[in-house]
């Protein structure tokens, strides 16, 4: 749950990227961590790994601070995918403020995206939140690999959803992450913004909030 | 509780100890002594951990050479964060699956008991199933071997219904055969008293062979051999051919008063009835048998009555009663207290089952020294 205190008036949220296991959700945040270029922006920190797998979870930090003095940060973290370390994930999960789903786009994976998905829901529901509000944004990743897939029949199949449009992404290559990210921020300000008095005192309107948070490289040297 | 997530203080992530060593470390790399401090001083810097101020940095001899203590000392932090991060996760995770852990043992344990009392319950249930199936496949031996008795005497009944039939007839046409002979024969003395004899020889067997008519008679209707399982039947007629059975048994010692209101007729087998209602008339003259002089003279009262749709029977006696240490017994099979070879213990056994058959109740009432009173209840048609 997004943490407000007010002697240092500091607000911190929190984003759990969730997914089944090697679907990419550190390379998403190891992504953001070399693309964005918010205010703030603290170290990534790969907890443990083993094997490339992660054991603990991953931590990215970002920030920025309002002209009323707002300290904001979000704290962007990943959960180990791997079934048996499902109680690792549940503890991350609580208290999140939004989630991004990271499913595989490979057609072998489409069994594993939906366990995730449901474990997802189920751990969502033991931690008491509702995956109805929770702002929630599905990414497919891995686009770049041949045979994955097609777009418009997993565009189809999740239509009926509150999760469509889907975002497809290649996060080894860069691509799609931020829109991921962006579309989460969206989604994150509408649930927190009337909460928080986000523009009201502190003047920070949801174009603000989604741009400074995730201000890339790239549009920095445009 | 402090969830693993929260941000750590300088307490959180370096003892005392840690922290006076990284100062003495620091002072002697820079020029001038330096030390971290939760709290701001005037000349320092902050060091920072993920956004986080987690303490300050003062002293040295520039603020250049503060400024790269302070990144030294973030980097560290890092490696001291990432290890209390994952420690505290890892303390997290391992206290909920704990929890979790002893509530399913809880839920283990209060289902193992549910089970445990479950199987002491089943047992109990069989043990009870197990005695009611013995119970009854002594009643359908004792019953099947009634049955038999009532087939042969049926039979006998009927073997003997015709000859009875001629006897009685032909003992009239000879009494009005020795009226004739009485104008015939010359009126001596001696051929007198031998006419007048013979009357009263021909009289007697005459009623004898009316009592015999009588009893082959009760006996067809007890046994009902002749009867569909089951029928319409006449309880009155029923209860007065048991209780002309019984005096027959007793020598038409007993005083039995008959009080029968006139009844509908019920559906029921009149064959069981019949053998219910004579245990129970049997009991009381036993109980009148065994009963202490002083009660006066015994008696027997039979009443029926008709009421809403249902028949009730009343066989009352004033003999010994029931001891109430026996009372809870008397339905049981094989509970008996006559001598050996005087009764199987099953009269009242037969009767309340019969009575259960016909969806109707028995209920007794004693008091010892006093008498008993069976009621009976039958629903009507």
């Amino acid at each position: 749950m997004a943490e407000y205190t007010s002697e240092d008036n500091k607000l911190t949220l929190k984003v759990v990227f969730y997914g089944p296991a090697l679907s990419g959700k550190t390379t998403n945040l190891m992504q953001l961590h070399s693309l964005l270029n918010p205010e703030r922006k603290g170290e990534l920190m790969v907890l443990e790994t083993r094997d490339d797998r992660t054991l603990f979870f991953d931590m990215l930090p970002i920030g920025l601070k309002s002209d009323s003095g707002l300290d904001l940060r979000l704290k962007l973290y990943t959960v180990p995918g791997q079934v048996q370390h499902d109680s690792t994930r549940k503890a991350v999960l609580s208290r999140a403020d939004g989630v991004v789903f990271v499913a595989d786009s490979q057609p072998s994976q489409q069994d594993n995206n939906a366990n995730a998905f449901g474990n997802l829901e189920e751990n969502l529901e033991k931690v008491g939140l509702d995956i109805d509000t929770l702002p929630l944004v599905v990414q497919f990743n891995k686009r770049d690999i041949t045979g994955v897939v097609d777009e418009t029949v997993l565009q189809t199949r999740w239509s009926a959803t509150p999760w469509s449009p889907l975002i497809m992404a290649s996060a080894l290559r860069g691509q799609g992450v931020i829109e991921t990210f962006r579309t989460l921020l969206d989604r994150l300000y509408t649930e927190i913004n009337d909460e928080f008095e986000l523009v009201s005192r502190h003047g920070i309107d949801r174009d603000r909030f989604i741009t400074r948070l995730s201000t890339s490289h790239e549009v920095n040297r445009a | 509780m402090r969830s693993f997530e929260d941000d750590p203080t300088l307490d959180d992530l370096l003892t005392p100890e840690q922290l006076q060593r990284l100062n003495h470390a620091l002072s002697a790399l820079c020029r001038k002594p330096v030390t971290i401090t939760p709290h701001r001083q005037d000349d320092a810097v902050a060091v920072e951990f993920n956004l986080e101020t987690v303490g300050w940095l003062s002293g040295g001899a520039s603020p250049g050479e503060r400024q790269v203590a302070s990144e030294l000392v973030s980097f560290l932090m890092m490696f001291v964060a990432k290890y209390r991060l994952a420690a505290n996760l890892h303390h997290d995770t391992t206290e909920a699956s704990y929890a979790e852990l002893q509530r399913q043992n809880e839920a283990l344990k209060a289902s193992e008991a549910r089970y445990r009392e479950l199987s002491g319950q089943l047992q109990q249930r069989v043990d009870e199933q197990v005695e009611v199936i013995r119970q009854t496949q002594q009643e359908l031996y004792e019953s099947s071997r009634l049955r038999s008795v009532g087939h042969l005497a049926a039979g006998v009944a009927h073997e003997i219904n015709n000859p009875i039939g001629f006897i009685s007839s032909n003992l009239g046409v000879a009494r009005d055969y020795l009226d004739d002979l009485r104008g015939l024969l010359p009126g001596t003395e001696a051929n007198r008293e031998l006419l007048d004899d013979f009357h009263d020889l021909i009289g007697e067997s005459v009623d004898g062979a009316k009592r015999i008519a009588s009893i082959v008679s009760d006996l067809k209707t007890f046994s009902s051999i002749d009867q569909a399982d089951y029928t319409l039947c006449d309880v009155n007629k029923l209860l007065t051919s048991a209780i002309h059975l019984l005096q027959t048994e007793y020598g038409h010692q007993l005083h039995i008063t008959e009080r029968l209101d006139d009844i509908p007729k019920i559906s029921g087998h009149p064959g069981r009835l019949s053998q219910s209602l004579y245990n129970l008339l049997d009991n009381a003259a036993h109980a009148l048998r065994d009963a202490k002089s002083e009660n006066g003279q015994g008696r027997i009262l039979v009443k029926t009555t008709a009421r809403d749709n249902e028949v009730d029977i009343v066989i009352q006696d004033n003999g010994c009663g029931i001891p109430d240490a026996n009372r809870s017994q008397v339905f049981d099979a094989f509970y008996t207290t006559r001598p050996v070879g005087s009764g199987a213990g099953l009269g009242l056994t037969v009767a309340r089952d019969t009575v259960r058959a016909h969806r109707g109740t028995i209920k007794i009432d004693s008091r010892e020294g006093t008498g008993t009173r069976v009621s009976l209840t039958l629903p009507g048609t």
